[in-house]
């Protein structure tokens, strides 16, 4: 985790040689943008698969994002940092997917019928087979803490489950968080202090 | 500032987001506040118990991989689309040759849209003279060959020719022995252009039973380092592991213990590797190069060459 921290505040600036990677990607260059993509792709992955919990949605996620930088990359302004810039669309693409996953939820959960449809699996055990947990690299730590962290997750508003998603699993500063977000990092700090609230709540001793 | 704030700042202080100035103002807080000092053994207990949960989630090495060239293959598709707007004809610049250009495409469009047009009305009558034509069209070219990729290189008004480019596939079936250079210069053609993962494995397993051959052994070198899939990659390692006693074979397993993004090729490898660390030089190349490898496994064998290699002397 320590070489995620560093990493993200390296990539708080862009070098001159990421710029001019920028550029040419700009004009078209698809190997420079090859090199961007895998400047930043790992922690990219990361974020996506921590933030959907299954490798499917995580795939999707990581593709959607940087096809969206590849579109749009004639629009960065250098403005922000190019860390910062992809991480705000991969931030957005994430919630995109979940607030998608939330309303398959709730059609699903309206559609149910055991009498009519018994053929339909439960939503409970859809998702126990698509999730991170059925992974069995993952059953070796504490499933059942770990179920318990990401069923408290939930309770989460939207932006407190990014901010605590970016400060402690990607391990980013909230200075930068800030940014992502288009706010600053007193905000950040607010929503961090809110999650950790929330989420002791919901714990109590893990 | 109130107990409130303060344990709004323990939180801050547990994920290192204070400042100097603000983390003294918190410690001599908590020095006089039982409260408060109380809240912050319990933010730590939580902290801890949180942070063994950040641990478990380490990225599945194979997701990487798998994602990234799920992501190179839609930029494929999303260059080939800008590319065919790129087509000259395609321009909104109208250029004497470029019309030329156009006017010979429309040509050939018409000249194609009649061919089908009588081909499907009268498949008896006018056949002869349609086959004569087609044939006419395709001289020098093999009968039974398939033409694609046609372009269009040269105009000529004055003599009225075209210049085409394109490629004719022709079906190929050949039976011979390993050792026929026909054989193996098909094998390193499948191996080398085949768009097919299938074929190329197949060219690789069948290649690996004659894998001393300096040519083969090249060949199954270049196919470890280089070929994009996995399994193809995997196959060759094992056509090359007998001969890991080989200088060009341990340098190959080297680079791809160095470079190889799947953890299996580099696990592999550097087991491959472990017998033939005699020296101490060798066992300190491989531990300087698995260092900071992603991979536990690699990383600990690194050490234990060099802390074997070490026990010995």
């Amino acid at each position: 985790m320590e070489a995620v921290l560093r990493r993200a505040e390296q990539a708080g600036y862009d070098s001159d040689e990421e710029k001019l990677l920028i550029e040419q990607a700009q004009n078209g260059n698809r190997e420079a943008f090859e090199e961007l993509v895998r400047k930043h792709d790992r922690d990219i992955l990361r974020l996506a698969f921590h933030m959907l919990g299954n490798r499917e949605e995580a795939r999707e996620v990581f593709q959607e994002t940087f096809l969206k930088a590849f579109r749009s990359l004639n629009r960065f302004r250098f403005e922000s940092s190019f860390y910062t810039w992809i991480y705000r669309i991969a931030t957005n693409v994430s919630l995109d997917h979940l607030r998608k996953r939330q309303t398959l939820k709730e059609e699903i959960s309206y559609e149910s019928d055991t009498e009519n449809n018994p053929d339909r699996p439960a939503l409970k055990d859809t998702l126990a087979a698509t999730t991170y947990y059925s992974n069995p690299e993952r059953r070796l730590y504490g499933r059942e803490v770990g179920e318990r962290i990401q069923e408290a997750l939930k309770s989460l508003s939207e932006k407190e489950r990014l901010v605590f998603e970016l400060r402690h699993y990607q391990g980013l500063r909230l200075r930068m968080i800030g940014e992502i977000m288009g706010s600053t990092e007193e905000t950040a700090k607010n929503y961090l202090f809110r999650a950790t609230q929330k989420l002791r709540a919901q714990l109590g001793k893990v | 500032m109130s107990c409130q704030e303060y344990q709004r700042q323990i939180v801050l202080s547990l994920y290192e987001e204070l400042n100097e100035g603000e983390r003294a103002g918190l410690e001599t807080h908590l020095l006089a506040c039982r409260e408060c000092r109380q809240a912050y053994v319990d933010h730590q207990a939580f902290s801890d118990a949180l942070a063994e949960d950040k641990a478990a989630w380490e990225l599945p090495s194979d997701l990487l991989v798998e994602s990234r060239r799920a992501l190179a293959d839609q930029l494929d598709g999303l260059e080939t689309k800008r590319s065919w707007w790129r087509v000259p004809a395609f321009s909104v610049v109208f250029t004497p040759m470029r019309m030329l250009e156009s006017a010979t495409l429309i040509a050939l469009g018409l000249a194609f849209g009649v061919y089908i047009s009588n081909h499907q009305l009268s498949p008896g009558g006018t056949g002869a003279t349609l086959e004569s034509s087609a044939a006419l069209v395709l001289a020098g070219v093999p009968q039974d060959g398939r033409v694609s990729n046609v372009r269009i290189v040269n105009t000529d008004k004055s003599t009225a020719t075209v210049e085409f480019t394109g490629d004719v596939v022709q079906p190929l079936r050949f039976t011979g022995r390993l050792e026929d250079e026909t054989t193996r210069r098909l094998l390193f053609s499948a191996l080398q252009d085949s768009m097919n993962p299938g074929s190329r494995m197949q060219a690789v397993e069948v290649l690996a039973r004659e894998s001393s051959e300096p040519s083969v052994k090249g060949v199954l070198i270049h196919a470890l380092l280089n070929d994009e899939n996995l399994n193809v990659r995997l196959k060759a390692f094992e056509g090359l592991k007998p001969f890991a006693d080989d200088e060009d074979v341990r340098a190959a397993f080297m680079q791809a213990l160095m470079s190889d993004p799947n953890d299996g090729v580099r696990v592999a490898v550097v087991d491959a590797l472990a017998p033939f660390t005699k020296s101490e030089a060798m066992a300190n190349s491989i531990e300087a190069v698995t260092r900071n490898d992603d991979n536990t496994y690699v990383r600990l064998k690194g050490q234990g060459l060099v802390h074997a290699v070490g026990t010995q002397r």
